[in-house]
């Protein structure tokens, strides 16, 4: 991801949307067109078609008395009153908010040096930087058991050298320390762009008045940069709070997520606690994506401070040189572990209670080369549907959030960004029930088309697009939109003609985030997929990996995936590229 | 402030020359400027002149050359031990800190007691009017007071010279009249040797001892302002400070023929330069019936107190003021007028 | 409104949807080691038709059934738990099939083959037991067990893996095997106690081979064709039968409203057959055939439920009574153990300690603090009788009736255990205090 391209960027943030933001105060439009009415109502119907009746028809129960169906909060009480959902509540809010602390660890260095600094490979760090978001499931986690876990690389060394373990993959530290690595690429991302954007002039003004090293980025740097910062330590701890993949691997049940999950798949119980976890879980990203906005309000410095200093970077000395790259490969070689024992797993014979594998083979992915060219067709189309989707309804409500004001329009992002918290599984058990009911002509449940994994997956995926599509659209000035209505554009041939080819770059950003996080996706795809031959890579992987055998098979099926996403993200910063330089806004 | 400034302090550079790869930027650059001088690098823009400004807070680094503060090479020096205040052109006044935290922000790097702070901080605001201001954030400012208080932000602490980058720029024109006054008897007032980079003859002129012309990375004159306005050393400084006809010609015994036909007698003891060329102001030649240059106006300006004609002679416009009284004849595009220049005035100058 | 739009959507991609033709679509727990070669030799056999498999879980596959039983699409369902088939029966989403095949043991161990009522017909058999990693074993010095009891030793201690019952159908037979073996209140002693033992709880059957087979854990509670198909892929790892085990069949049953009934039908057929019965014995399968003449091809030391001394006189599993408390035993496990572990095990611990102290040196107050110890750890929070009661079966099974919601008890019976094994590890420390 070259730097001037994320500049404009893939920043999933949340953005503060009131009116005032708008880039000419003022400038809000204030005419309805009956263009923007059908988009708005368009966006809106689809909104509640795939997003929030299904969800409904899982949560309702949540709201019901057991036996009588009766409406009533008291399995909310129940809620409070459950030790053990009252624990899991705050081991996930402690989780969460130590993820955060740790991604930042992790994030913060890379950012600041490879956008403050002249640093060879600076473009290349954050490609890398990226990587950690596209984790296959599982053969990640059994990746990072095997170089972290109790008898893991690491652990065997050590015991062997020093006589002692180190326990980063036990319990609630374990899910930290694996959640910090997976999604510290969000707020590397959104806090990269934010310290872009600051004028170099604002930390030479605080060096000319004394201050340097760690003062200066802690007075200046990090307060500037801070609501990219925000944004992006918002989304993560959502994400986390939210995620049900990386603490059951790490067999940690005793957190919210998990616990929605678990209830939710047992057979045999009935019971609407696991729906009442899974409104607690949308309400708290809710929540937290309110907050972050309204800590946020006002603050976007970066992007409204320009000045004469330019964003030119400082240099480092030979000594800060050496400091600074020991630093980014230390991290760089942790954030890349997983990747790194996936990659050793895939050509491993046997690995077992031994630091590394006991030989080396080609056998695994002769096997699943066969079998994988349907799953990865499956993926490219799902991921790049999905991601178009993705694009063009975070693109239309950015537009209608940001240049009109029908009433409502808030709805409309709120709704698109509540779909980050809703469960991968209450959304694939809600689409069971709301579409495998319609029967299409010919007998066909709607629900067993593979388009409805293709929409799930764009639900899920939407919010990181619409912010991108905020971010892109905030950098356009009315005034261009006005030109072009002042030289005879009517406002469809304006948004055609002027904001979409302008906002290329931040949707196309948009565009990759969601489609290299579409095609790891799995929560929802397992509930969905019903056929092998609609199966994307991620249900290829989940099924190897319930084998014994199908384990270094697993982990080059997840070897392909990663390449396959890292290839066409390369690609699509490539165009993202091309289309900025054409317009002259690299330099 | 004014009663603790210490002594003012001179700035030398020598032989400086800097590069950015390839891309040669300031090309041996000798220079010294007086303690408590007010002096202005001009040039137009590329010329190397923020550079050198940003060389001497250490935003940049020579490859070859010194730069003596108070005859001591500050080259080993990082931008933070330096002492040198510099009011940047965009004033990167921080956002996230009210005027007062901006103020303190540099004495609080050099962790004076929090006493001492805040009353330097009041004395600063207080020495460019902003005193009322100290709790408002930057965004909630004029442009004008903003410039005021990146001003305050810098002498707040004392340095030994104050360097200003195109302070005005960002200004309206009336704005800019009186805040360059202010600059000026701010300057004064605490005696601090000062830099101030521009490209505007006009607001070099009005507020510096000195002027340095900047040119292609080269310092083409150093004067007062009257030195080079009257005495340009080069055709690019006499070009640059003021209006100029600039006509080719050559001398041959004697007499200088513009290129046209015209003649002018050179008088006793001027020396042409090889490939010089005639220089002079519009407000020294004057329309008369006869003169050497003779030609068709082909536009005319009224600029108040004077009149400006354009006059074409052979292929080149000339640019004559003639002072405007009122119920005073003037002449109509398309009359053929002569221009009398006295000798005295005319200047022969090379590149 | 809402189903309009749906359907008008769904239009434009109906196209690509497949032929129903000669499509058998099975959702299974099998893996795709299990599933490929058996699925190629059907397509063989059984020339234009196909097999369509569907890969979940035993308990997602049952809830998908369940969701989408309005307008079913799925032919079969094939799965190793019979209590899974008991649940799907319960809620008439099986219909009835007598295979025609001939040749099929009607008893495997002392269980019944095929459903007395016909709705599901086991295909293989499959026994319980532990699994370890040899490798982990060596390193670590420690014994290699025999009997379940065995686990609850203390040098087994943080070194055991087990997945819930509630996630994992084999598991829970694995439990109730033993609930059924040694009786609901000592066999939840011995559960208890082994319990203590564990390193982790997985969510997955497969959590535990997986651990075993990585070394991250020594010894895993499994079925035995993880650990005959680990070993078939290289791993360092050995597998024993305790005594109390059960020899189950895994199952295949025709869904209700089967698109597909006569291929459904075809693949049973086929399954049973010499040749699909064959077809189990391959190394990634590694099923003991339900059909006795099929062990003559096996290879040598290959497990014979019909021969082997240690396989002969086998628990009867009553799949009734584990039907019955499947949801009660299922979140009993839960709430005393799963989200108990640290108090457990912390008791566990100390008990381990007082253990070894008093082998060393005798001390009859410690011993009995200790017995104490042990019976506060044992207790239940119910009897047998009242898990298999209706009030607490319609508790889980949101039944019409106005009963205690599912919370409570939860709540109830995790306090329960909080309190007993708090009280416990302070009786140990205080027999621990004695022994030093």
């Amino acid at each position: 991801m070259s730097d001037h391209a994320a500049a404009h960027d893939p920043s999933v943030r949340f953005a503060d949307t009131s009116p005032s933001r708008t880039p000419r105060r003022g400038g809000t439009r204030v005419a309805h067109s009956p263009g923007q009415i059908a988009l708005a109502l368009a966006i809106a119907l689809f909104l509640i078609v795939f997003l929030v009746a299904p969800v409904a028809t899982v949560a309702y129960v949540a709201f019901t008395e057991k036996g009588t169906g009766a409406p009533t909060l008291v399995n909310f009480l129940d809620f409070a009153r459950t030790d053990l959902f009252v624990r899991s509540f705050w081991n996930s809010v402690y989780v969460s908010a130590m993820t955060v602390v740790w991604a930042s660890v992790l994030a913060l260095p890379l950012a600041y040096l490879t956008t403050r600094f002249e640093f060879r490979g600076a473009a290349l760090v954050q490609t890398l930087g990226f990587l950690p978001l596209i984790m296959p499931p599982f053969v990640g986690a059994v990746a990072m058991q095997l170089l972290f876990g109790r008898n893991g690389t690491v652990n065997l060394l050590l015991d062997e050298w020093f006589d002692f373990k180190i326990g980063v993959m036990e319990g609630l530290n374990g899910v930290i320390f694996l959640q910090a690595i997976h999604y510290f690429p969000f707020i590397l991302i959104n806090l990269s762009a934010a310290l872009r954007n600051i004028d170099r002039a604002m930390e030479e003004a605080a060096q000319n008045l004394g201050s340097h090293g760690f003062r200066l980025f802690r007075r200046i740097a990090l307060p500037l940069a801070m609501p990219g910062y925000v944004a992006g330590a918002s989304l993560v701890f959502v994400k986390v709070f939210d995620d049900v993949a990386s603490p059951l691997l790490l067999n940690v049940k005793e957190m919210l997520a998990p616990q929605a999950y678990l209830r939710i798949t047992s057979i045999g119980i009935d019971d609407p606690m696991g729906y009442v976890i899974s409104v607690v879980l949308i309400a708290i990203a809710v929540v937290t994506m309110w907050g972050s906005a309204r800590v946020l309000k006002g603050k976007d410095y970066a992007t409204v401070q320009r000045g004469g200093g330019g964003l030119a970077r400082r240099r480092l000395t030979r000594g800060q040189s050496a400091l600074a790259y020991a630093v980014v490969l230390l991290v760089l070689a942790l954030v890349l572990a997983p990747h790194v024992g996936l990659l050793l797993l895939s050509f491993a014979t046997v690995w077992s209670f031994s630091p590394l594998p006991d030989g080396y083979t080609l056998a695994h992915y002769a096997r699943v080369l066969g079998d994988s060219s349907t799953y990865i067709k499956n993926t490219l189309l799902y991921a790049g549907l999905a991601a178009a989707i993705d694009v063009a309804i975070g693109g239309a409500i950015a537009y209608l959030v940001l240049r009109t004001r029908l009433p409502g329009r808030q709805m409309l992002d709120w709704l698109a960004g509540a779909a980050l918290a809703v469960p991968g599984v209450v959304l694939g058990i809600g689409y069971l029930r709301a579409f495998y009911g319609v029967t299409l002509p010919g007998g066909v449940p709607m629900a067993t088309l593979w388009i409805m994994i293709v929409l799930a997956i764009a639900i899920r995926r939407l919010p990181y697009a619409l912010r991108a599509a905020y971010a892109a659209l905030q950098q356009i000035s009315v005034s261009l939109e006005e030109a072009a209505e002042n030289l005879g554009a009517t406002k469809s041939r304006t948004v055609r003609r002027v904001v979409i080819p302008l906002m290329t770059g931040g949707l196309l950003a948009g565009f990759v985030t969601s489609f290299a996080t579409a095609a790891v996706e799995l929560s929802a795809v397992l509930m969905l997929v019903q056929n092998n031959s609609d199966a994307p890579l991620s249900y290829g992987l989940y099924v190897l990996m319930q084998t014994p055998a199908g384990r270094g098979a697993g982990a080059a099926l997840g070897v392909i995936a990663v390449v396959i996403v890292a290839i066409c993200m390369g690609l699509s910063q490539l165009a993202i590229d091309r289309s900025q330089r054409n317009r002259g806004l690299d330099i | 402030m004014s009663g603790t400034m210490s002594k003012a302090v001179s700035i030398d550079i020598r032989g400086v020359n800097l590069s950015y790869g390839a891309t040669r930027i300031l090309k041996g650059i000798d220079l010294s400027i007086r303690p408590g001088e007010f002096f202005a690098f001009l040039g137009p823009s590329g010329c190397g002149k923020t550079t050198l400004l940003r060389l001497i807070a250490g935003f940049a680094q020579a490859q070859t050359g010194q730069v003596l503060l108070d005859g001591q090479d500050v080259a080993g020096l990082p931008p933070w031990k330096r002492d040198v205040g510099m009011v940047f052109q965009s004033y990167a006044l921080w956002p996230h800190m009210t005027v007062a935290k901006n103020v303190a922000f540099g004495l609080e790097e050099r962790r004076l007691l929090r006493r001492e702070i805040n009353a330097k901080v009041a004395e600063a605001l207080e020495l460019v009017g902003l005193a009322a201001y100290a709790d408002r954030r930057p965004a909630q400012l004029s442009g004008g007071q903003q410039q005021r208080v990146a001003v305050a932000r810098t002498i707040a602490i004392e340095p030994k010279v104050l360097l200003l980058d195109e302070p005005l720029s960002n200004l309206d024109a009336k704005m800019r009249v009186s805040v360059r006054r202010e600059l000026r008897a701010l300057q004064q007032r605490l005696g601090l040797t000062t830099i101030f980079v521009t490209h505007d003859q006009e607001e070099a002129n009005t507020i510096c001892d000195r002027i340095a012309v900047m040119e292609a990375g080269t310092i083409r004159q150093v004067g007062t302002p009257m030195e080079l306005y009257e005495r340009p050393d080069n055709l690019f400084v006499a070009g640059f400070l003021g209006s100029a006809n600039i006509l080719d010609g050559k001398a041959v015994n004697g007499v200088f023929e513009v290129a046209g036909g015209a003649r002018l007698p050179l008088p006793g003891g001027v020396q042409v330069p090889a490939g010089a060329r005639l220089v002079f102001r519009p407000q020294h030649a004057a329309l008369s019936i006869t003169g050497a240059l003779r030609g068709p106006v082909v536009h005319r300006e009224f600029l108040g107190a004077t009149v400006r004609y354009g006059v074409r002679v052979a292929d080149s416009e000339i640019l004559v003021d003639a002072p405007f009284q009122s119920g005073s004849d003037l002449h109509a595009v398309g009359d053929t007028v002569g221009i009398a220049l006295p000798s005295e005035r005319a200047l022969y100058l090379a590149a | 409104m809402l189903r309009a739009i749906v359907v008008a959507l769904g239009l434009v991609f109906a196209a690509t949807a497949s032929a129903q033709g000669g499509k058998v679509t099975v959702v299974t727990s099998f893996s795709k080691d299990v599933t490929d070669p058996i699925r190629k030799a059907f397509e063989k056999a059984v020339p234009g038709t196909t097999l369509e498999v569907q890969n979940r879980n035993t308990n997602a596959g049952v809830k998908f059934l369940e969701e989408t039983k309005g307008n079913n699409q799925v032919d079969l369902f094939w799965a190793s738990a019979p209590d899974a088939f008991e649940v799907l029966k319960g809620k008439k989403l099986l219909d009835a099939y007598k295979p025609k095949a001939t040749g099929i043991a009607e008893k495997v161990g002392s269980y019944p083959v095929n459903d007395k009522d016909g709705f599901y017909s086991g295909f293989a058999a499959s026994g319980y037991g532990i699994m370890w990693n040899d490798r982990y074993v060596k390193a670590k010095k420690l014994p290699t067990p025999k009997e379940w009891q065995d686990l609850a030793q203390a040098p087994y201690y943080d070194h055991v893996s087990i997945s819930a019952p509630s996630r994992s159908g084999t598991t829970h037979l694995t439990i109730e095997t033993i609930l059924q073996g040694e009786g609901w209140d000592k066999g939840w002693r011995t559960v208890k106690e082994i319990a203590g033992n564990l390193h982790q709880v997985t969510d997955r059957s497969f959590g535990v081979p997986e651990a075993v087979n990585s070394g991250q854990v020594g010894y895993g509670i499994v079925i035995d064709f993880f650990a005959f198909s680990s070993q078939g892929g290289g791993f360092p790892v050995k597998f024993v039968y305790p005594s109390v085990t059960t020899l189950v069949p895994a199952n295949i049953g025709i869904v209700a409203n089967a698109p597909n009934r006569a291929g459904a039908e075809a693949f049973i057929e086929f399954l049973l057959s010499p040749a699909g019965q064959e077809t189990l014995l391959e190394a990634t399968i590694r099923r003991l055939p339900v059909r006795p003449a099929t062990y003559d091809k096996a290879p040598p030391d290959y497990p014979n439920p019909f021969k082997d001394k240690n396989l002969q006189g086998l628990l009867t599993f009553n799949a009734e009574l584990s039907e019955t408390r499947n949801a009660a035993v299922d979140v009993l496990f839960d709430q005393l153990i799963t989200f108990q572990l640290e108090p457990l095990k912390a008791a566990t611990r100390t008990l381990h300690e007082v253990e070894a102290a008093l082998a060393k040196k005798d001390n009859a107050q410690a011993r009995a603090l200790a017995k104490e110890a042990r019976d506060l750890i044992a207790a239940m929070p119910i009897t047998d009788a009242q898990a298999a009661s209706p009030e607490i079966r319609a508790a889980f099974s949101g039944g019409k009736e106005k009963t205690a919601r599912q919370a409570e008890l939860e709540q109830q019976w995790a306090a329960f255990a909080k309190d007993k094994y708090t009280a416990a590890k302070a009786k140990a420390d205080e027999a621990l205090k004695l022994v030093r």
